[in-house]
């Protein structure tokens, strides 16, 4: 039945793909000497229409949600409209596509090095021929050692001051909803993925056929943020990170102070926060956001940026006082 | 006794008979038992098609993204290479499974053996490299690789064993490589997005598909010139010989036809219309009747007859439908590759 389903949609899917590629994308990249992206572009094209699903299915569930049951009231959602922005840009795939041109070919060289000079990696899908290669078990295992970096990778986001000042563009967020997730520093996001581009040489290339199970995923992030009160149980809880388990990690003072402390950092899945003694079961709702954008006395009344470019911008603004000694906000706190 | 001659005729006629619809019979039903091989690019699987029936049978992992395949020279196993999974899977080339796999060849995109197959040669599209192999029989012993900028795609040879010939698809280039000394000879401009490669008949020509352009340019590599370039569909991609002594078949990933072309007048003689988008790759049924399509934008493949060149059947397989073998099929001229 849900394989059915989900093979309807993928058809679906796959007739508007091809529709949009053959009748608009093709016929443009034919004309300006582009055929060299072709089948990259086609194949692209699948990720952007999931992208626009992801972002349609994710409002029209999670909307109402926060509507009837909301964590926080807030008196408008203008500070929101930013946030939008960022979904859209990630999930239409701009990220990966200033990726590809800037780092793929980089990162292919190194593979092409690595095999030269005989560099030791482990390829997931080879480690039990017969196992470890079916599509399902392999997506798994790489789902799994995934989410340990991106725990990792979170972590050192938090841990080291320059690159804490670009994660501060999602911690900055003062209304956290369904739009959150993709609020990112451009550069963080261009790091993070070269980051996981990095251990694909070490441990193969993710899968990406499992196109539903991918698209899971980043709607449990979005999730995650949502500003509704969602009743997960304890042990769905202890399984994948609920809102209310990340809404702490977002909670100023509680979930994190800058460099200086941090918990439930878990993408997916919070046992890495449980065996590496970082989590925090609280349910207590606090405020979101970054101590220095309070007001005095709790704050200083930084701002942050309200749109998307002033975001961007006053991120590398703080990262030259922080180079220059004098962004120690958190030592404060 | 002397038997009459007439009876003994008749009988022996009879037991003739006999034996040819055994035969006949026979040959239908390995025919009824060949699969269809079509490797599903974009899902990391293959399709089995029952080439008679034109049913799916079944479905199977392959390693990530698997482009282009073929058969081994001792006819044994099929070789699909899995370009992102950097291996070989040689499966049985009748029933698809899987015999055994070659590790830590990269980026296996397109893949050829010299005619004389002591030479296993790899385009490697994403690494910008060629990567050319000693092959015993069996194994496959690295003898150098040649950074060759940007995109090799396709690959052919030319009867002496001694040259293999690669499209630079990004640079808009056709390459020739020494195999005894693996130099890299010269390399020319052809045009837009070159892609299929295939040797005409006495080695005269070198024909490219120029995808990014309407026409296949014909090189005389003898001089590195080219000679002419026959218009025949935006998009021209791959090639298929149709074993007739005249004719090879153009997929036209653009235009979503196949040009016929003579290639000993270098005229375009016909157009198959009316398929799905993108078609690429084609494999010719043994009676030279029936051509196999991938078509790369929708998921399909397709039969064309060609006696009135019209799409017969289709059939969904999975995303990107890229290379696709039959043991029953008509042979691949050489010095192409399969």
């Amino acid at each position: 039945m849900i394989h059915e389903i989900a093979a309807q949609l993928d058809n679906g899917i796959s007739a508007l793909q091809t529709l949009l590629y053959i009748d608009v994308v093709q016929p443009i990249f034919y004309r300006f000497g582009l055929m060299g992206y072709d089948e990259d572009t086609y194949d692209a094209l699948y990720w952007v229409i999931v992208g626009v699903l992801e972002i349609l299915v994710t409002y029209l569930a999670l909307r109402p949600l926060e509507a009837l049951r909301p964590a926080e009231v807030w008196s408008d959602r203008k500070a929101l409209r930013a946030d939008v922005i960022y979904t859209w840009i990630a999930k239409l795939g701009i990220i990966n596509i200033a990726f590809f041109f800037m780092l793929q070919p980089l990162f292919d060289h190194w593979q092409s090095l690595m095999a030269l000079y005989d560099v030791p990696n482990i390829d997931i899908d080879g480690i039990w021929p017969g196992v470890t290669d079916q599509p399902i078990v392999s997506f798994l295992i790489y789902l799994i050692v995934l989410d340990f970096a991106g725990y990792w990778y979170h972590r050192w986001q938090h841990r080291f001051g320059v690159w804490w000042e670009l994660h501060a563009v999602h911690h900055s967020q003062q209304q956290m909803s369904l739009w959150a997730d993709d609020r990112n520093h451009f550069l963080d996001d261009i790091i993070q993925a070269a980051f996981f581009a990095a251990i694909s040489l070490f441990v193969g290339v993710q899968p990406v056929q499992f196109v539903v199970l991918v698209a899971v995923g980043n709607f449990m992030q979005s999730v995650q943020h949502v500003n509704a009160r969602l009743p997960y149980g304890w042990l769905l809880e202890r399984t994948i990170v609920s809102p209310i388990f990340h809404r702490r990690h977002h909670a100023i003072g509680y979930g994190h102070e800058g460099t200086r402390y941090g918990c439930n950092f878990g993408v997916l899945f919070p046992w890495w926060d449980m065996m590496f003694g970082t989590v925090a079961w609280n349910h207590t709702i606090e405020p979101t956001g970054i101590r220095d954008q309070l007001p005095t006395p709790n704050g200083v009344g930084r701002g942050y940026g309200n749109g998307l470019w002033a975001q961007q911008w006053y991120a590398f603004g703080r990262i030259v006082e922080r180079l220059r000694g004098r962004r120690l906000y958190e030592d404060r706190g | 006794m002397l038997v009459p001659l007439s009876v003994s005729t008749k009988k022996i006629r009879l037991i003739g008979a006999a034996l040819l619809c055994f035969s006949l019979s026979w040959a239908n039903l390995s025919h009824a038992d060949g699969r269809v091989i079509v490797l599903d690019s974009g899902e990391a699987a293959l399709t089995l098609i029952d080439q008679t029936t034109h049913k799916i049978v079944g479905t199977q992992p392959t390693g990530k993204e698997p482009h282009h395949l073929m058969i081994t020279p001792d006819g044994r196993s099929l070789i699909v290479a899995n370009s992102v999974s950097n291996d070989l899977m040689f499966l049985d080339p009748q029933t698809g499974k899987v015999q055994r796999r070659v590790e830590d060849i990269e980026d296996p995109y397109q893949l050829g053996f010299s005619p004389d197959h002591h030479w296993f040669v790899t385009a490697a599209l994403r690494m910008n490299r060629v990567d050319i192999y000693h092959y015993d029989g069996q194994n496959f012993t690295l003898a150098k690789r040649i950074p060759l900028e940007k995109t090799p795609s396709h690959l052919t040879f030319a009867s002496d064993n001694r040259t293999v010939f690669v499209t630079l698809q990004d640079s808009g280039e056709l390459a020739a490589i020494d195999l005894p000394t693996q130099t890299l000879l010269w390399r020319m401009p052809v045009g837009k997005e070159p892609a299929g490669l295939w040797m005409t008949p006495g080695d005269r020509d070198v024909l490219v598909g120029m995808t990014g352009e309407d026409d296949v340019a014909v090189v005389d590599w003898h001089k590195q010139q080219i000679v002419k370039k026959i218009q025949t569909g935006r998009g021209a991609h791959n090639f298929r010989n149709l074993d007739d002594g005249m004719h090879v078949a153009v997929s036209n990933r653009v235009e979503s036809t196949i040009s016929i072309v003579d290639y000993n007048s270098l005229q375009k003689v016909g157009d198959i219309t009316g398929l799905l988008p993108g078609p690429d790759d084609m494999e010719l049924s043994a009676d030279r009747r029936y051509l196999w399509v991938t078509f790369r934008f929708a998921k399909h493949v397709g039969i064309i007859d060609l006696t009135t060149r019209k799409l017969i059947d289709t059939i969904a397989v999975g995303r990107s439908p890229h290379g696709l073998y039959f043991a029953d099929r008509a042979p691949v001229s050489a010095p192409n590759p399969d």
